[in-house]
């Protein structure tokens, strides 16, 4: 479950999965888990000044889980990095979920506005993938596929790759 | 997967070793001739029989079925790809075009010209780099779709490779199957005939796609018209992994834009490494790896540009690419 909701704090979470984790949030664990991957994003972008409380509270909760975060993050490799790379992800949750309440609040009303953020955030996003254009012009050159004639392009017409169109075609 | 045996062997004193050392050089050199004797026969049998028949793939824990035909007729080659499962699509090539038809998003693909850089019209750099860098062994037959088969395995000799293994009709040299292995000697994606009729009489309707004429409300997407021209972009892989050589490099035109994008491919002998330069990016586009079966994905913004770097080897390998592309 700390998976999905740090997958939530990242913006990657699938819609299926979000009512799910909305509703263990409304638990005190899960509003801990939920408090500090926050507090970690605004600390690491330095905006605003961490208490004491809330570092012991986060350096707890890291101790039991020390590999939660790293994984996800895909193909950054210097260290720092990926904590902007998890700030920046917030931001659109962040404005909602941050404001509507404070380290400590767990009404529902602050609650359901993160939920809500989150909801936005899950629609806008969609499965990343290969770009299909650019897998059509590559293809030609793979020695390999050669051998198969038109095989090698069930790869862009597999019922696994929606085909999105374009947005601008000029 | 194996790892470096000869230079392992050559490292042990005595004097058994040189002549054992000589031994494996002229055995791998065979294997080396035999690797592309089979790759040549498999390629032509590709291009130049007449068949049709049912394909599985399958990619990670997902299957598909795809009925293929294929015509060689006056020199010429023809082909239609039908999936059998999920939304209906289409590939059709001929003329050397390959046509992708998305009926549910109203959409085609057209991408111009044949498969270049092909056995047995390799360069001698990339055959060299074939053999020095996949080990090329013959194993037990096997039987493919009722027919028997010799299986071969091209076992890369480092972690920037994928393995290929290949079953090939004994009576025609036709792939009927195809593997690649990640390190673990996994399969991670693979095609497979389970049924196949070979010499089949193949009428030309039946390698036309479904839509002779494109409706009027879909969309075509062309890729640039006519040969690639080989030119120079001003973009360069800084750091070429080991095994790999650049072929190509040239401008497309992609995605409906305007502005020229550029595509340098790299290749082993076996397997290519496509690198697009994309110009006038917003620094909000999407970076990182994506993965589809046999093929990763790595994608990099430098300054206002995208990289993509994409080929059938795995993640760590076009990611290395990716991070070293430069403009001159």
């Amino acid at each position: 479950m700390n998976e999905q909701i740090s997958r939530l704090v990242d913006g990657e979470i699938d819609a299926a999965d979000l009512d799910a984790v909305c509703a263990h949030l409304k638990g005190e664990a899960g509003m801990a888990t939920w408090t500090c991957y926050h507090t970690i994003g605004d600390a690491l972008r330095g905006e605003t000044a961490v208490t004491r409380s809330v570092r012991i509270a986060v350096a707890r909760q890291l101790e039991g889980e020390p590999t939660v975060l790293g994984p996800r993050l895909h193909g950054v490799e210097r260290p720092a990095s990926w904590a902007w790379a998890l700030a920046a992800s917030l931001a659109a949750v962040t404005v909602v979920g941050w404001t509507a309440y404070s380290l400590v609040d767990s009404t529902p009303a602050g609650f359901a506005k993160a939920g809500e953020a989150g909801t936005m955030r899950a629609a806008q996003l969609r499965p990343p993938s290969v770009p299909a254009d650019y897998l059509l012009a590559h293809q030609e050159y793979a020695p390999a596929n050669a051998l198969q004639s038109v095989g090698p392009y069930l790869r862009d017409v597999a019922a696994t790759s929606p085909p999105v169109r374009p947005v601008a075609a000029q | 997967m194996p790892a470096q045996r000869a230079p392992r062997k050559s490292r042990i004193a005595g004097r058994i070793v040189p002549a054992v050392f000589v031994l494996a050089l002229v055995a791998s050199n065979a294997r080396a001739g035999d690797a592309m004797a089979w790759l040549t026969r498999a390629a032509q049998a590709a291009r130049e029989l007449n068949y049709t028949g049912t394909i599985v793939y399958q990619i990670g824990p997902r299957v598909e079925s795809s009925r293929i035909t294929h015509l060689f007729d006056g020199g010429r080659e023809y082909a239609k790809l039908v999936n059998l499962d999920g939304p209906a699509r289409e590939v059709v090539r001929s003329q050397g075009e390959v046509r992708c038809y998305y009926p549910d998003a109203k959409l085609v693909r057209v991408e111009p010209g044949t498969f270049r850089n092909v056995f047995p019209s390799l360069s001698a750099e990339q055959q060299e780099s074939l053999s020095r860098y996949y080990d090329f062994r013959v194993l037990a037959d096997d039987r493919v779709g009722g027919r028997p088969v010799q299986v071969v395995v091209f076992d890369p000799r480092d972690g920037l490779r994928y393995g290929h293994r290949f079953w090939s009709d004994r009576a025609t040299g036709l792939l009927l199957r195809a593997s690649v292995l990640n390190e673990r000697g996994e399969s991670i994606e693979q095609f497979s005939f389970s049924d196949l009729t070979m010499n089949a009489r193949i009428e030309p309707a039946m390698v036309e796609p479904s839509w002779p004429s494109v409706p009027s409300d879909w969309q075509v997407l062309e890729g640039v018209s006519g040969d690639v021209v080989s030119q120079d972009t001003g973009w360069v892989v800084t750091r070429v992994p080991p095994g790999f050589a650049k072929i190509m490099e040239g401008y497309r035109k992609l995605r409906g834009r305007r502005e020229r994008i550029a595509h340098i491919v790299l290749s082993d002998g076996l397997v290519s490494v496509s690198v697009f330069v994309e110009p006038g990016i917003a620094s909000t586009a999407p970076a990182g790896p994506l993965q589809k079966g046999g093929l990763n994905v790595y994608r990099v913004r430098l300054d206002d540009h995208l990289i993509t770097v994409m080929g059938e080897t795995p993640g760590a390998t076009v990611r290395q690419i990716a991070h070293s592309v430069a403009h001159r």
